[in-house]
């Protein structure tokens, strides 16, 4: 089963289409990626799964039932911006939040997440003197605390530092194996190839790349080679069958002409420096991200 | 239902459990009859110094009354009696003679006295002044004093310059001193409340005394602390709602809960707010009237029409309240946004007077009819000795109850697009098209 199927699903505000004719199918027990742009239509999809906005047009289902009622307690949402009571103590804000979606057992669920979250000192203390971390951590928790069959989280490592990302990102593959459903939005391309199983992209309100990433990434082939040369500083552009050079410092990811020979570009490269490593490698979401919405689809879509 | 109840619960208790609320309790109403508090409190707080006054009495008869009157006056009311402390200033007079050469240099140089401290102030007594209907200029009395239009000593003045005038008078048409009480008697008109028959014993009863102060008492105080509690109850939500959408809270809130579902929650927390204000209040006068033995003024058939417009008003203007701070996107807004939403409150503030002094006129009846009024007026209207008619608060409900209907809808319809709206503060158009077209 479907937790969540969209069907045509069409949102505008005013003379702005945030959202056009969208299909999507998640299916149960999955994690899903949202991808896009600012601005794509990732946010305003999320909250008309919440039956934040309504669709103009379209329907939505979730786990197979038209969106109203009970079934919005089966969805725990973070949404992109946190939004807790600062006057409010942690357990107390928990429960509030946990029985506004009909949770069981809330005390004892609240004990065990700040338990595991490392944050039970933190019970009766007021949210106002949580740090930022902390204030996230309790986000996701009030999330999750009603036990929702289906998780949608908007952004949730955004401004989160190293350790307490790997524990939300932990915490969700547990979610996950658990029989959860989970769909969250990110700019971490990284998280996202690490996560997903399927990758959902939405680029100006259209659906751009809805697949896994293996999928996904033979869709544009083997084109990718990713380079670490002894001097980084060589200038790779003027290469013939290399079309664009991305340069991390300690890494060049380039790409390569359709009907370029690899071995012979590499031979050129070794005439300039010594190469410490060499992969033919599929494109990185990241790249993919870019060859659809960076500068050269824009020129090519302003052409 | 129980989501509602929630949202109703977590709002009423962060608004009670705070210092502020329980301090605002005790200390509104103090501040609503600060001014009059304070009046009393500090009328003694008076200059004590001695003041000297000087009279030129061209009359030459009044002059040693003002000196007699002084003179009682400093001995009867300058200290406390059972303190010996001294609580008002003396007043001692100098009776000055005419400078019939040159009157206006005498004037001056008195005033220069006053403005060097030596004098307080000067009086003066014009000759015809026995023959008031004459010649203004000869016949006035003037003061000259640093403050004289708000001086307390011009007022006191009036007493003994006119006793002597009028003693004087009554001596030259013949009338004796001892006659003279007895003509000058002043009978006020006692207000009496309408004769009733006895319900159950069948006899006339006899008419209540009608005192200003009962008829005006319970009115004011209906009206005060439906003031008060409604803005304890609803105006709060304005910057509630505003901080939850700012804060973003909205959004998590609505992940769970329908817009409708969370206004009416806030609202309904609200009520809970002013219900706990109200029934301390009540409490508190029902005890006070208890206590004082005044409880007949008090009609206690009101107290039950003084709950059920207390929460339809809260809830007809707290959603007008909610729906203006989910339209809010800074405090600044949400600050310019409050006077225009107090409105309803403060119209039957400024109307109290005419209100009081005829609740039954049509201008009375019509503005107590009007639903963003009804709640305060209403109240004021059968809170006078007189009552209204019994079907003018039944028809007061029925348009309250609409009009609330109407505004929570309309408020609703607001708040759902509102609550998620960020960046600029939407113009009124816009927000009547919300209402409109949803």
């Amino acid at each position: 089963m479907n937790a969540v199927e969209l069907a045509g699903v069409t949102k505008t505000f005013g003379t702005l289409t945030a959202v056009k004719a969208l299909d999507l199918k998640v299916p149960e027990g999955r994690v899903y990626g949202f991808i896009g742009p600012n601005g794509s239509g990732k946010t305003t999809t999320l909250r008309m799964i919440m039956n934040i906005y309504y669709p103009d047009s379209g329907e939505i289902k979730i786990f197979n039932e038209k969106l109203q009622g009970a079934v919005s307690d089966r969805i725990g949402y973070m949404p992109e911006e946190r939004g807790l009571y600062k006057k409010m103590k942690v357990g107390e804000l928990l429960i509030f939040y946990g029985g506004l979606k009909n949770g069981k057992n809330l005390s004892k669920e609240v004990d065990e997440w700040l338990e595991r979250f490392d944050l039970m000192e933190w019970k009766n203390k007021k949210i106002e003197t949580l740090s930022k971390g902390m204030s996230q951590k309790v986000q996701f928790i009030a999330t999750v605390i009603s036990q929702p069959e289906l998780i949608i989280l908007d952004e949730p490592f955004s401004g989160l530092d190293p350790v307490n990302m790997d524990i939300i990102r932990e915490t969700i593959l547990e979610l996950q194996k658990e029989g959860r459903t989970v769909i969250f939005s990110t700019h971490d391309m990284n998280v996202a190839e690490r996560m997903c199983d399927y990758i959902f992209m939405i680029y100006k309100g259209e659906k751009v790349l809805d697949d896994t990433l293996e999928a996904i990434q033979d869709r544009y082939g083997d084109d990718t080679i990713r380079l670490r040369l002894a001097n980084a500083h060589v200038n790779l552009t003027g290469i013939n069958g290399i079309t664009k050079v991305n340069n991390f410092g300690h890494l060049q990811e380039i790409r390569i002409a359709e009907q370029a020979d690899p071995q012979k570009i590499l031979r050129t490269i070794l005439g300039m420096t010594a190469v410490k490593s060499f992969e033919i490698a599929k494109p990185s979401l990241h790249d993919i991200f870019v060859r659809i919405a960076g500068p050269e689809t824009m020129e090519v879509n302003h052409a | 239902m129980h989501k509602v109840w929630r949202i109703a619960v977590r709002d009423y208790l962060a608004a009670v459990k705070t210092k502020g609320f329980i301090i605002g309790l005790a200390v509104v109403p103090v501040i609503m009859s600060g001014s009059v508090l304070a009046m009393i409190l500090l009328k003694d707080q008076v200059d004590t110094r001695g003041k000297k006054i000087a009279v030129i009495d061209h009359t030459g008869i009044v002059a040693e009354a003002i000196v007699d009157a002084a003179r009682e006056r400093n001995e009867k009311e300058v200290y406390e009696e059972n303190t010996g402390d001294k609580i008002k200033p003396e007043y001692i007079i100098e009776i000055v003679n005419m400078d019939q050469a040159n009157p206006d240099q005498q004037k001056l140089e008195l005033s220069d006295q006053v403005r060097r401290g030596d004098l307080h102030g000067f009086v003066e007594i014009f000759p015809e002044a026995i023959h008031p209907s004459q010649n203004w200029d000869e016949t006035h009395i003037a003061y000259y004093a640093k403050n004289a239009a708000l001086d307390d000593i011009r007022r006191w003045l009036i007493s003994p310059i006119n006793v002597r005038l009028r003693s004087e008078r009554l001596a030259r048409l013949g009338i004796a001193e001892t006659d003279e009480e007895e003509l000058f008697a002043w009978l006020s008109v006692e207000g009496r409340n309408l004769i009733e028959r006895d319900t159950k014993t069948g006899d006339v009863q006899d008419a209540q005394k009608s005192e200003e102060w009962h008829a005006v008492v319970v009115p004011i105080i209906m009206l005060m602390l439906m003031f008060i509690l409604i803005l304890m109850g609803a105006s709060p939500l304005l910057n509630a709602v505003m901080e939850e959408k700012l804060q973003r809270i909205a959004e998590v809130l609505l992940g769970s809960i329908q817009p409708f579902q969370l206004m009416l929650g806030k609202l309904i927390g609200g009520i809970m707010v002013t219900l706990t204000g109200a029934s301390v209040y009540i409490l508190a006068g029902v005890f006070a009237v208890m206590q004082l033995g005044i409880y007949q003024i008090v009609p206690m058939y009101i107290i039950p029409w003084f709950f059920i417009y207390l929460i339809l008003a809260v809830f007809m203007l707290g959603s007008i309240f909610a729906a203006l701070g989910s339209a809010a996107s800074d405090v600044k807004d949400a600050q310019s946004m409050t006077f225009p939403a107090m409105i309803p409150v403060l119209i039957p503030m400024f109307i109290l007077t005419p209100v009081l002094k005829e609740p039954l006129s049509d201008f009375s009846t019509w503005m107590s009819l009007v639903p963003l009024f009804t709640p305060m007026l209403m109240m004021v209207r059968m809170g006078t000795p007189q009552g209204i008619p019994m079907w003018q608060p039944w028809v007061g409900l029925v348009g309250v109850i609409l009009f609330t209907i109407l505004s929570v809808w309309a408020s609703g319809r607001i708040f759902r697009v509102g609550i998620l709206l960020q960046g600029s503060t939407p113009k009124l158009s816009r927000i009547i098209k919300w209402i409109i077209k949803g």
